[in-house]
């Protein structure tokens, strides 16, 4: 009590000037017709910048769930894209078929556990039997490789990452053709190496490495990464290591490739080994 | 001191009729308004105390305020004035400090201090009352040109009038 009669009796006159200015500005707003509409327009002006912050911040926090819903109709896009590609390659097909001339189908999931530093990496997704999940069908982030799915249950699916000692694919240089074996050695999540590229073969720093599709697991055309170097090793082959396109360490958002003529495929070799 | 309150109270009420029916009328392209009657805040005695200093300000603001239609506007302005008049007065005070019960007048410290003291406040209160006046910002030089015109009129005219009370 004391501190507060202290406290005014020291500012008082600071007091009695704000009141009484307080007051006048009040006279001010409510007698004069142009005074007030400029205030009404500061204040106006000051809660719509207010307002637009909010809802600035409120759009940042609904990010997630929209590039979740841009990247479920992404593959049902892509879906719909393949099933009209190739319409005019084939003269002949049956009307009745739901997936004519549809190779592959793509499949939007989340990546619910992912590590990177083990040498013998998996990945987990929120997809399983039940939504059409097989062993053997290709995962990748866009157009960028991510693995292959090993195992499901009814409602996930474990992946096997790129970053995998274990993990083979047969890749090849955009700009040449000439394809080889592309593994990991397991030394850190940046690089690969693509084996078996013969010497006579012309290529640089920077080339696209992505894969063939011979493999009839992933289509051709999906992106590994770029030349980052390369040396000759014994034999006529170069060892050339690969700039992984894809950031395993913030992996989100994937596509599951499945192959729908896999099947047809293997069976038609398998005649002949 | 009733006899001061008077002469106070006749000093007021000529300011203001010199105001409202002979100042308030020039209008010298639109960008000299002279405003004398703030005279009244400079001339209230040295070691009146702050509080009636503000009322009496806001007070003399409010009256000129009804006799121009602007309510608040000039109330504002002149409270401001009346605000810093105190620390004015000590920036500017003689060597040997003010005397007891003087009044702040040409006539017992001579023009140059009259002239910085009047000069300081009436800047300050054209500056607050201009820019009250027009409310923003956007014509920020013009408002200025005006309130640094005004307030050379303003000085002139108050100075005269001190030479003219002096005269007396």
């Amino acid at each position: 009590m004391r501190n507060l009669l202290n406290f005014l009796s020291k500012y008082n006159n600071l007091l009695v000037f704000i009141l009484l200015q307080i007051i006048a500005i009040y006279l001010l707003s409510t007698a004069n017709d142009y005074h007030n509409t400029q205030m009404v327009k500061g204040i106006r002006r000051l809660t719509i910048g207010i307002e637009k912050r909010i809802s600035n911040a409120r759009t940042y926090f609904q990010l997630r769930e929209i590039s979740r819903l841009m990247a479920v109709e992404n593959s049902s896009l892509r879906t719909r894209l393949e099933r009209l590609s190739g319409e005019t390659e084939k003269p002949f097909f049956s009307v009745t078929d739901t997936v004519f001339n549809q190779q592959y189908t793509f499949t939007h999931a989340e990546v619910i556990n992912n590590s990177v530093n083990r040498q013998k990496n998996f990945f987990t997704i929120d997809r399983g039997r039940r939504q059409g999940m097989l062993p053997d069908m290709a995962v990748t982030e866009g157009d960028h490789i991510a693995g292959i799915i090993v195992g499901c249950s009814d409602n996930y699916s474990v992946v096997m990452s790129l970053l995998n000692l274990d993990f083979r694919v047969s890749a090849r240089l955009r700009s040449t053709g000439y394809f080889g074996s592309m593994t990991w050695e397991g030394r850190d999540p940046y690089h690969v190496v693509l084996s078996e590229i013969p010497q006579h073969v012309t290529f640089g720093v920077g080339d696209t490495v992505e894969t063939t599709g011979y493999s009839t697991i992933f289509p051709e055309g999906i992106i590994i990464g770029t030349v980052s170097g390369f040396e000759k090793t014994g034999g006529d082959f170069y060892r050339i290591d690969v700039a992984i396109s894809t950031d395993f360490r913030r992996l989100r958002h994937v596509t599951v490739v499945g192959n729908l003529m896999k099947e047809e495929q293997l069976e038609l070799e398998n005649q002949y080994q | 001191m009733i006899n001061r309150i008077i002469r106070l109270g006749l000093i007021f009420i000529i300011l203001l009729l010199l105001q409202v029916l002979f100042f308030n009328n020039i209008q010298f392209s639109g960008y000299v308004n002279p405003y004398v009657y703030i005279m009244f805040i400079l001339l209230l005695p040295v070691e009146i105390p702050a509080w009636l200093l503000l009322i009496l300000s806001f007070l003399t603001g409010a009256v000129m305020d009804l006799f121009s239609g602007t309510l608040g506007m000039h109330a504002s302005a002149t409270l401001v004035a009346g605000f810093v008049r105190p620390y004015v007065l000590r920036i500017t005070s003689p060597r040997d400090g003010y005397e007891a019960g003087a009044n702040p007048s040409m006539l017992v410290y001579g023009l140059k201090w009259f002239l910085i003291y009047a000069s300081l406040i009436i800047f300050i209160h054209h500056l607050v009352l201009f820019y009250i006046e027009v409310f923003r910002f956007t014509d920020f030089f013009r408002t200025l040109l005006r309130v640094i015109l005004s307030f050379v009129f303003s000085l002139s005219f108050i100075v005269l009038l001190e030479y003219i009370r002096k005269g007396k």
